[in-house]
């Protein structure tokens, strides 16, 4: 898989979706998304190995960025930028 | 499945009196009303209504709905454990009613665009509801976003919590109107039905009615109405776009007729002003395609009213535009 970093990123809000099976954690993260600000950021991190191709595909439909996947085991940590839309 | 309180006045199905308002449910000494639509085919080709809407809980719906959890009763499944169900709002709400009175809460996962005053019943019942866009998984589930999600909230938490009664792939929804619906329909036409017609959706209706029909007689007609992709015709699903329930069985459909928004939505307005039929837009899907399919033809016909139009007034608006409003 593709690991990227990001550094001095101030993450807005978590969301612990381990444990929980995809779309759970795609939904859950597009109402957080909802409400947070444009330019926010959320740490959001699953278990689910199908998160790591529906979080980036959700990201794009929403007009959000992925900033960085850490691979921390059997845990995958996204943080993920609110775009303007 | 009924529950009678001690009372001076019990159930009296008769006088229509009910102790319990599950003792209203449908069933062939209690059928739902067929309606005979005049003038809008030949009238050789004699089409009937079944009024759905007149269920307890508003839609055909509860005939499913009342199965499943009966179902779930008898295997002890649903002991405590919440139920989640994806639905675009009729099975939903016949569940939402059936689990208030069990005292059994109730997810829905609702496709997006589902209109604004199902989604309101449904709060009121006590339901939970989690508006999901249709397109949630476009990895896996392109077009069955709710599907998917209420899947994935009934594997979440090992499975402990939530109880799917996933109307899309359980044997009691068929059996529902294996039981009910189809032997209904034969017994009011006193067994001179020739055609029957209902959409695609779960297909619990036309697999379980069609497979009662075609045993008493292999020669009924049964007619599956599948709306075009992209439509906006709630209940109904395009199996181009979604994907096919494993309840449907083609074996006892001898055609599927494909229609467009435009036409059920022109013949839904119709129904209202010449035959004062207050249905949803499914209904003018069906009797669209039942007309065209009934020229050149002649017999008893039954097409199946899913339910009412009251649930679907911000699309009749839409509808409407001006019309109906002062000209000045």
């Amino acid at each position: 898989m593709t690991q990227t970093t990001s550094t001095q990123v101030q993450v807005t809000e978590t969301l612990d979706c381990s444990g929980l099976l995809c779309p759970l954690p795609v939904y859950k993260a597009g109402v957080v998304l909802n409400r947070l600000a444009s330019g926010e950021v959320l740490e959001l991190i699953a278990t689910d190995p199908g998160s790591l191709e529906d979080v980036p595909a959700m990201a794009r439909q929403r007009g959000d960025t992925v900033l960085s996947v850490i691979d921390e085991g059997t845990a995958h940590r996204f943080l993920i930028r609110k775009g303007t839309a | 499945m009924t529950i009678e309180a001690p009372s001076q006045l019990p159930t009296d199905r008769h006088l229509r009196r009910y102790t319990d308002i599950r003792a209203m449910l449908p069933d062939v000494d209690q059928p739902t009303p067929l309606v005979r639509v005049g003038g809008f085919a030949a009238p050789e080709f004699e089409l009937f209504l079944k009024l759905e809407w007149l269920n307890p809980f508003g839609s055909i719906k509860d005939r499913a709905a009342a199965y499943m959890l009966q179902g779930l009763g008898e295997t002890g499944a649903l002991d405590g454990k919440e139920l989640v169900e994806a639905s675009s709002g009729n099975t939903a709400i016949a569940l939402a009613a059936l689990a208030a009175l069990a005292g059994t809460r109730l997810t829905v996962t609702i496709p997006d665009g589902v209109p604004e005053e199902k989604k309101v019943l449904l709060r009121m019942l006590g339901a939970e509801v989690w508006e999901t866009p249709d397109d949630l998984c476009p990895v896996d589930n392109p077009r069955d976003g709710a599907i998917a999600l209420a899947r994935s909230l009934a594997a979440s938490e090992g499975g402990q919590r939530y109880l799917m009664t996933n109307q899309y792939e359980n044997e009691h929804n068929v059996r529902a109107h294996y039981e009910t619906t189809g032997p209904e329909i034969w017994r009011q036409t006193e067994g001179r039905i020739r055609y029957f017609f209902a959409g695609f959706g779960t297909c619990g209706t036309i697999t379980g009615v069609g497979r009662f029909l075609k045993e008493q007689d292999p020669s009924i007609e049964v007619v599956a109405i599948e709306p075009q992709p992209g439509h906006r015709l709630p209940g109904l699903k395009s199996f181009a776009e979604a994907k096919e329930p494993g309840i449907l069985d083609r074996s006892v459909i001898d055609h599927v007729i494909r229609v467009d928004d435009e036409p059920a939505y022109a013949t839904t307005k119709r129904l209202f002003r010449e035959q004062g039929l207050i249905v949803g837009p499914s209904t003018g899907a069906i009797v669209h395609a039942a007309v065209e399919f009934g020229v050149d033809r002649s017999g008893v016909a039954v097409g199946v009213s899913p339910d009412g139009g009251q649930k679907y007034t911000s699309y009749f608006a839409d509808l409407l535009g001006d019309e109906g409003l002062p000209a000045f």
